[in-house]
């Protein structure tokens, strides 16, 4: 033990020999490990005052002079009385920082903790308000929406065109890729069974109707959801972490007017485009599959696709388009505007609004679907 | 103070020639530079002057176009990003608007260096971060919030004893008086020269606080279009009689800071 002291680098060491106690070794942050490890299965041996012997610690900073002045106090609550002997100039100042009675709280503060029914209450009016502001939201928007329809001359054209830009055109590729495959694995899958009936034909069915009336106006939503909700909420919220959108409030520009109504015009006019776009690619996808797998030419089901499927069934995956369009542009400002604070909160609340969106997309739709086999549609 | 025995050269910063290209604009021409161990080093200049660029090479996060920076005996430009991060680590820096983690609570925010570069227990991890947070003068309740919930003056304090969590051996601090009142202001001023007696570090302030660089400083060193301007004890660089030493010093503000420092 003795020779370890005059290592390069030695742990802060701390050993009880016959009424006395002996320190040595490097007390400082990186080293202090090992003897912390050891303090609490140290014996103390049982008399009145103790001597700890400093002479050979060879260098001590906050952390070292910290944990003598903790085992110094604990000694002393048991009744042992300690003397320092040999402690350097600069540690002995350190020591007497750190043991300062007003510096040092001796209680760690405990985060305060409520019980479980006080924390579900709370949580469940937390709840219960959060869809109050959501509405609140909704309504703010439409009052903005009405009052730029009556003075058409303050739409903000370049903005809002930016935004159409970034959220349909740019969108292009991913959606065109998705809605081709998806064409593709329905037309497989189905065809596969139609085979089995040699009702090949009917794959023009299958594939028309359910890519125009279900699948394409839902796959174009959530892959909007994913990439211009969550770029909306991330924008909102990180110009409200800057300060930026005080700073539109001071200088007397609505964050509606400028922020939301723009993304919210651009992606009702960008979503419907997108989802006719998808309608194509994935039909042609389901073409493709049919003449490839199933002996369906290109020309036999184009003319299959005119009677099997009407133009009701179109404009049914159409018109749910700009609904969820306003439904992932409205959340996806509503959560930028929840920011609050750090960027923490930007990653959280970007997380929320692609979460709710899609369960809402996917909700809408399945309401969709009931409210359209009522009518009969 | 008795824990730098390990390292007893005299200069702990030494730049040669230092110069920094952004494209074609020219940050920092030539500088040489030295900071002593143990001394209160001010670095002051213009806005656009370069010293936050000359912090940036002094605190080993940015790379030089050409000279050479020595940082506690060590060629920053010959060392792996390992030995970099080693060499950080024995380096406090206190960033201009704090930069204190936002989801975490100050005495996390406090703990984290020591975290993650020591095996110490999570309750005496809390404890040093208590201890820290007693010397930059901030009690335990303080501990518990969140950055946002921090006033200037707090988040200032808060991120000096992050800076300070692991003990280090160089001290920076950007601008550690700016945003905040004159009583708070001068409240940092006496905790920057408190923690200096109490924990021995060689601390360099940038900063153009005038009544700082009274107050605190055993040397300043003036830059000037990446130049270095003029250096000396504030007292001297007062009396320069070099135009452009002048121009900086002996504007009204800088002589109504001598006139306060001399009361």
């Amino acid at each position: 033990m003795g020779t370890s002291a005059h290592k390069h680098a030695t742990a802060a060491v701390l050993m009880v020999e016959e009424g006395s106690v002996r320190c040595m070794g490097n007390w400082t942050v990186a080293e202090m490990h090992p003897l912390e490890q050891q303090l609490p299965h140290i014996r103390w041996p049982e008399q009145a005052t103790l001597t700890f012997d400093m002479q050979a610690v060879q260098r001590m900073d906050t952390s070292g002079a910290w944990l003598l002045a903790r085992t110094v106090q604990n000694l002393n609550s048991k009744g042992i009385q300690v003397s320092l002997h040999g402690l350097a100039p600069g540690a002995q100042a350190l020591f007497e920082l750190v043991t300062k009675a007003d510096g040092v709280p001796r209680q760690l503060p405990q985060p305060k903790r409520t019980p479980f029914l006080i924390n579900l209450g709370q949580n469940s009016l937390l709840a219960l308000a959060r869809g109050g502001d959501l509405v609140a939201f909704i309504g703010e928007t439409g009052e903005a929406a009405i009052r730029l329809l009556r003075h058409p001359t303050r739409i903000r054209w370049a903005a809002m065109l930016h935004e159409l830009g970034q959220a349909g055109h740019r969108a292009l590729p991913i959606v065109g890729l998705l809605s081709f495959l998806l064409g593709i694995v329905i037309a497989y899958q189905g065809g596969v069974q139609l085979r089995n009936y040699g009702a090949n034909i009917f794959v023009v069915d299958l594939v028309g109707l359910s890519m125009l009336r279900e699948l394409a106006p839902l796959i174009t939503a959530i892959i909007v959801a994913g990439r211009t909700g969550s770029a909306y909420t991330a924008e909102i919220g990180t110009m409200k972490v800057t300060e930026e959108i005080d700073a539109l409030r001071s200088l007397g520009i609505a964050p509606m007017d400028l922020l939301v109504l723009p993304k919210l015009m651009a992606l009702l006019i960008a979503l419907p485009l997108l989802t006719v776009y998808a309608d194509i690619v994935g039909v042609f996808g389901g073409m493709v599959m049919a003449s490839v797998q199933l002996e369906v030419g290109f020309g036999t089901f184009l003319d299959r696709f005119d009677e099997a499927v009407s133009l009701d069934s179109y404009l049914v995956g159409l018109g749910k388009a700009p609904v969820f369009a306003a439904l992932i542009a409205t959340v996806g400002c509503f959560q930028g505007f929840r920011v609050s604070g750090s960027a923490e909160s930007v990653g959280r609340h970007t997380t929320l609004s692609v979460v709710q969106s899609i369960l809402a997309v996917i909700i809408v739709d399945a309401a969709f679907s009931v409210a359209f086999s009522y009518l009969g549609i | 103070m008795n824990h730098y025995t390990a390292d007893n050269a005299d200069i702990v910063i030494r730049a040669r020639g230092l110069t920094t290209r952004y494209g074609e604009r020219q940050v920092l021409n030539n500088v040489d530079l030295d900071v002593r161990r143990g001394e209160i080093l001010a670095v002051v200049g213009g806005s656009g002057s370069g010293k936050t660029t000359l912090l940036r090479h002094l605190i080993v996060l940015a790379r030089a176009s050409a000279g050479s920076v020595h940082v506690l005996g060590q060629d920053v430009g010959a060392l792996s990003e390992q030995s970099l991060l080693a060499l950080r680590r024995r380096i406090g820096v206190l960033f201009q608007n704090g930069a204190l983690f936002g989801g975490m609570t100050v005495l996390e925010n406090v703990g984290a260096p020591l975290r993650e570069h020591t095996q110490l227990s999570d309750r005496l991890i809390d404890e040093l971060a208590l201890v820290k947070l007693a010397l930059v003068g901030l009690g335990a309740d303080a501990g518990l919030l969140y950055p946002s919930e921090l006033s200037g003056g707090m988040r200032k304090r808060a991120a000096l004893a992050r800076a300070i969590a692991l003990d280090p051996e160089l001290l920076f601090l950007d601008e550690p008086t700016s945003g905040l009142d004159p009583l708070g202001a001068d409240g940092l001023d006496e905790l920057v020269l408190s923690l200096k007696a109490a924990l021995g570090p060689t601390i360099i302030i940038v900063t153009h606080d005038m009544d700082s660089l009274w107050r605190v400083s055993d040397r300043v060193i003036l830059i000037g279009d990446g130049r270095v301007l003029g250096e000396g004890p504030m007292a001297e660089l007062a009396r320069s009689e070099a135009p452009e030493v002048r121009r900086f010093f002996q504007g009204p503000r800088g002589r109504a800071a001598q006139g306060r420092s001399t009361l």
